[in-house]
């Protein structure tokens, strides 16, 4: 073995590193040249011991020299045979990463669900409580205790389903406002309730009209609440849900359980006011009920009304959600298409 | 009800206020403007011309050809369609060039080979009202030949109004009148009603009320000496504008009177009465059993102790403030009547106008609890018109009821009215508003006195009287506060509702949420699963339909129907739930309102299988428990009404059943018209989940490893994974933490009749590392329990 018999053998591993295609292959070769026993370069080495001094300081010079160099071609080699080893394995491994996905597969809360819950939100913040109360009431709580006797007029407005015997005792509640009454026999004031639930009424089904729709009742009863409160209250509310910009106006309005009564409609967002189909020419559109509790009433739910007063009011999330969602016809919350319920 | 500016003009100064003004203070103080239409505005160019020859165009069967002529022109020749003219009427003649008020300009046009000089005009073509029977025929004693239509019919506006239920005294112009007053701060100029003396040629009458709580009052006044005159002008042109049809000239009189200062009156022909001539006995008393009227419709109704009838000698000739008999109605020839203003009692009105499916304007107005004092003025007034425009003479009245008790006055304290209103008002800032309604104030040492007007029933307390100032002063001035927080809601408040725990658990499982009517067909519900099993649904004893005629008692009919709607429109895989009460009947007790949730699943045609997406149900389940605070829940498989007979569980959590799961059986779904396997849960909620859900507690942590292992045995292939896990649970290994089934085999290879499962059995000792030889009698023991719950072998 000369130096040159040398440089020969390492001219032949590194074009074998060269052409080695696998690490696999690349194994092979390294043990053929550097096989720790019998690699083709390691037994060249072992020869130095039969070399005399001169002659082995040059051949080791040169042996570490070409066994350095086939290390690192080694290496060299072996990093980009794994680089495309991965390169090739991903690449088997493709995906289709342009699939459109519209959204992830998840439920879809109804619009008055949704509706619902906002106001309740609203009202949280003001320190009101979300309670709720039976969907099947008496005549006494239903009307009698919110100054409706028997053939009040105000009844006319309130088309009542009851029951037949035996359970002829009971009607659908028309309001949320028998809550107010157990609220009120339930505890004592101060009180701050948002009464959210489902009420009925004997209208055949129509794009303006379904017989059992919701209704979000709300009462504050403390000292010293007043007109003035009522009306902060629902300007608060009604550009939470509406907008700030939303123009709020209060009319006065007749209810027996209140007094004074009012109603509060909103600017039409369609036509702005200026009159149009959907708010009926008027530019305003009517969205909820309200006034301060009749003492009559307070007195009914037990409370005085001379150490005490409160206000109240009903809206309609049905409604609302027609008019915020741009819905057509009011039918189509209770027909559950899944082409409408994606949308929320 | 129908108002005319015109109208409103004469009793409140109305100059300088635009009818949009009008509307908007109506509107916001509580008589809400729904529509403004003008009527007759633009007649300028629309003169009265006379027919002066009349011919039927040749060759056209409904084509008319008339000469119209007005005064220094040559007859002109209009066509008209119309049939009801005739030679020598006055009619409202639109010549060429005109623009009419309904947008449209007239021309001459060629009809048949003859030129129209312009058009003869319906009165809906002119802006006055909607009729289209025939050409406006105007009154000679009206109209003159030539003059302009606008003459006759002076610009008006007419208000749509919605009068609140407890308003009787805005149901009349005057009343509308005091509020525009009122909004105004402009003097109310009461109508005329000055009463001659009577004279003694006519007729006595006499006045008996049987109960005084039926009819407060009772004006009798008879009228003698009408020829057979229309009314005045201005009353039949104001009854045109309103919509009131002209039906002649003590008819309109009445009604003229009721819609200015609202009271109903009723005319009786004096001649058609029993014994004319001598004292009329008029009576107001409750119907006899047997007794009936035949009324001024032509129908004959039957009366009834339970109906107010006003009668003359005893007989029945009117349904009290309803409708008046057909024999005694007044007719063209009328000459001498007998004029009632009266009040009846409004709940007594209420029932009977109900029960004989009934109502009229004058109805109306009484169930609104019309004042009784305005008796009086309508029978004024009626009086004062009869005289001044038909030439009626006045003859002695009569009355009957009790004595009008007059309004009583109300203590009002400026203080408390600012605190109710939530604004500083001073007491001139009280009474001017109260004043200006026509209400009487005497101020008082701090504390007021305020006496409402007599015509408004709705005002007797001190709130009302805070209403009538906020609403005059309008709540646009009242400034928006918010109330102190004194105490904040109870704490209970901060849990998050069981709504939103499951709304939220639902979703994530991918349903979407329904919402459906309470309102079912009950023959229908009872064929879809339901978990409160046989019980009479509670029933509407007035439904709108059979559709919707009982209270649901589950959610699930709802949910199978939406599903049956999706799919009809296309839409392959429907995942829907609802929570929301259900109503079982208990008798004559209150109903129970149990809080349900339904969910549905369903996928035509999908890969997944029923058995797939049915555990994805149940783990909602599991999981709704769990975030609900429920605990764990066990499946028991069960067979139930309409669920596939080997696919369906009653769900148990602690000792309680809690739901139903499982595949709706096969005709069910037939009959919802659904295709595809549905699957389907029903859960009663309130007394499970718990508001705030799961309180979460931290286990110990162990740092030693866990020793896993793999157990497969082979089972019956009917084995039950439930009862065999709890089993092994109720072996109590200290060391074993989890057992989670991994796989379950059902090939040909093991043999037929059984089936393979692979429990993964993961064991940790809390202060060492386990040993094999631990871990095997683990393993041991686990499979000794499995064999003997359901005859488990190694596999
Ligand atoms: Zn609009």
């Amino acid at each position: 073995m000369t130096p040159v018999d040398l440089q020969e053998l390492t001219a032949m591993a590194l074009e074998e590193i060269a052409r080695a295609d696998s690490l696999d292959r690349l194994d092979e070769v390294r043990l053929r040249y550097l096989g720790r026993r019998d690699g083709l370069v390691t037994l060249a080495g072992q020869r130095l011991r039969e070399l005399g001094p001169e002659q082995r300081a040059v051949f080791g010079q040169e042996f570490n020299r070409a066994s350095g160099q086939l290390r690192s071609a080694l290496e060299t080699r072996q990093r980009e045979l794994a680089a495309g080893e991965a390169e090739r394995r991903e690449d088997a491994e493709w995906v289709d990463m342009s699939h459109p996905f519209r959204e992830a597969d998840q439920g879809h809360a109804h619009p008055v669900t949704g509706l619902i819950r906002e106001i309740e939100d609203i009202f949280a913040f003001l320190g009101y409580q979300s309670v709720g109360g039976p969907e099947l009431e008496d005549d006494q709580h239903n009307f009698q205790l919110l100054n409706m006797p028997p053939e009040h007029p105000a009844r006319d407005a309130h088309d009542t389903f009851y029951l037949s015997p035996p359970a002829g005792g009971w009607l659908y509640r028309t309001h949320t406002s028998p809550v107010q009454m157990r609220a009120m026999l339930g505890s004592p004031p101060p009180l701050r309730i948002i009464v959210p639930g489902k009420v009925a009424r004997r209208d055949n089904p129509d794009p303006t009209h379904t017989p059992v729709f919701h209704q979000v009742e709300g009462l504050c009863i403390d000292h010293g609440v007043t007109l003035g409160d009522l009306k902060g209250t629902l300007e608060y509310a009604i550009r939470a849900l509406f907008g700030r910009d939303r123009r709020v106006r209060l009319r006065a309005s007749f209810f027996p359980y209140t007094e004074p009564s009012l109603e509060a409609d909103v600017a039409c967002a369609v036509c702005q006011g200026a009159g149009c189909r959907t708010c009926l020419q008027k530019g305003w559109i009517e969205i909820l009920g309200s006034g301060m509790v009749h003492p009559q009433v307070l007195r009914n739910g037990g409370v005085d009304p001379g150490t005490y007063s409160g206000f109240a009011f009903g809206m309609g999330p049905d409604r609302i959600a027609v008019l915020r969602y741009g819905l057509t016809d009011l039918r189509d919350l209770y027909e559950n298409d899944l082409r409408l319920l994606e949308c929320f | 009800m129908r108002v005319s500016h015109e109208w409103l003009g004469e009793m409140v100064d109305l100059e300088g206020v635009e009818p949009a003004q009008v509307a908007d203070l109506l509107t916001l103080s509580g008589t809400e403007v729904e529509k403004v239409t003008p009527f007759g505005v633009g007649l300028d160019q629309v003169v009265v011309g006379e027919v002066v020859g009349l011919r039927r165009v040749e060759g056209s069967d409904h084509l008319f050809l008339a000469h119209v002529a007005i005064p220094g022109l040559e007859p002109r020749e209009v066509i008209c369609g119309a049939d009801n003219l005739f030679v020598g009427a006055l009619v409202p003649w639109a010549r060429p060039g005109t623009h009419l008020p309904i947008g449209v300009e007239i021309g001459r046009k060629r009809l048949r080979g003859i030129w129209s000089e312009g058009m003869l005009c319906a009165p809906d073509e002119l802006g006055l009202g909607s009729d289209h029977d025939g050409v406006l025929i105007l009154s000679p004693e009206d109209a003159e030949v030539g003059m302009p239509l606008a003459r006759l019919y002076p610009a008006d506006h007419l208000y749509e109004l919605e009068v609140l239920s407890n308003r009787a005294d805005c149901l009349s112009h005057w009343g509308v009148a005091r509020e525009l007053s009122a909004l105004l701060s402009r003097p109310l100029r009461d109508p005329e009603a000055s009463r001659p003396a009577p004279s003694s040629a006519a007729p006595a009458v006499q006045v008996t009320v049987a109960s005084s709580a039926d009819c407060p009052v009772y004006l009798a006044e008879v009228l003698t000496g009408f020829s057979n005159a229309p009314a005045p002008a201005f009353v039949r042109r104001r009854l045109t504008a309103i919509g009131q049809r002209s039906l002649g000239g003590i008819v309109d009189l009445a009604n003229y009177v009721m819609f200015e200062v609202g009271q109903p009156l009723h005319t009786f022909d004096l001649d058609r009465l029993p014994a004319p001539g001598d004292e009329l006995a008029v009576g107001v008393r409750r119907g006899r059993t047997g007794e009936s009227l035949t009324c001024l419709d032509g129908v004959t109704r039957e009366l009834d102790p339970e109906t107010l009838v006003v009668t003359v000698g005893d007989a029945p000739q009117a349904v009290a403030g309803l409708i008046g008999g057909e024999a005694s109605a007044v007719g063209g020839d009328t000459s001498q009547v007998l004029l009632e203003a009266a009040n009846f009692n409004w709940a007594r009105l209420r029932s009977t106008s109900r029960r004989l499916r009934l109502r009229t304007e004058a109805s109306g107005r009484f169930e609104r609890q019309l004042s009784p004092h305005l008796a009086r003025r309508g029978a004024d007034r009626f009086v004062h018109l009869a005289v001044r425009h038909l030439g009626a003479r006045l003859g002695p009245g009569a009355e009957g009821g009790a004595p009008l008790a007059p309004a009583e006055a109300i203590r009002c304290d400026p203080v408390r009215i600012s605190s109710i209103l939530g604004m500083e008002l001073g007491p001139e800032a009280v009474a001017s508003p109260l004043r200006r309604l026509q209400f009487e104030v005497w101020p008082g040492d701090g504390e007021m006195l305020a006496t409402p007007s007599p015509y408004r029933t709705d005002v007797t307390t001190e709130v009302d009287l805070a209403e009538e100032v906020g609403r005059i002063i309008g709540y646009r001035e009242v400034p928006g506060t918010l109330p102190a927080i004194r105490q904040p809601p109870p704490l209970e408040a901060l849990a998050e509702p069981v709504a939103r725990l499951t709304s939220a658990a639902c979703r994530a499982a991918g349903f979407s949420e329904a919402m459906s009517l309470s309102l079912v067909s009950g023959e229908r519900e009872r064929l879809a699963p339901r978990l409160v099993g046989d019980l009479a649904h509670l029933e509407l004893a007035n439904p709108l339909s059979m559709q919707l005629g009982s209270l649901r008692q589950g959610l699930l009919q709802g949910l199978l129907q939406s599903a049956h709607h999706n799919q009809a429109r296309g839409q392959d895989s429907v995942r829907l739930f609802e929570q929301g009460a259900a109503f079982w009947a208990r008798g004559q007790e209150r109903p129970e309102e149990p809080w349900m949730l339904a969910v549905l699943d369903l996928a035509d045609g999908s890969a997944e299988d029923g058995a797939t997406r049915l555990r994805r149900i149940m783990a909602l389940i599991a999981s709704l428990s769990s975030v609900g605070g429920g605990g764990a829940v066990e499946f028991r498989p069960v067979a139930w009404p309409a669920l596939h007979r080997a696919r369906a569980a009653e769900v148990w959590a602690g000792a309680e059943r809690r739901g139903i799961v499982g595949e709706v059986a096969q005709p069910v779904t037939d009959a919802f018209d659904v295709r595809g396997r549905v699957e389907v849960a029903e859960l009663r909620l309130d007394g499970w989940l718990k508001p705030g859900g799961r309180q979460g507690h931290a286990p110990p942590l162990p740092r030693t490893p866990a020793l896993v292992l793999d157990l497969s045995v082979t089972v019956p292939s009917r084995a039950l994974l439930g009862p065999a896990l709890q089993a092994v649970a109720a072996l109590g290994l200290p060391e074993l933490e989890r057992v989670t089934p991994i796989d379950e085999y059902l090939g040909d290879q093991l043999g037929t009749g059984v089936k393979g499962w692979t429990l993964r059995l993961r064991l940790r000792h809390p202060e060492r590392t386990l040993t094999a030889a631990e871990g095997d009698r683990a393993r041991q023991a686990v499979l000794r329990a499995l064999e003997l719950e359901v005859g488990a072998k190694p596999r």
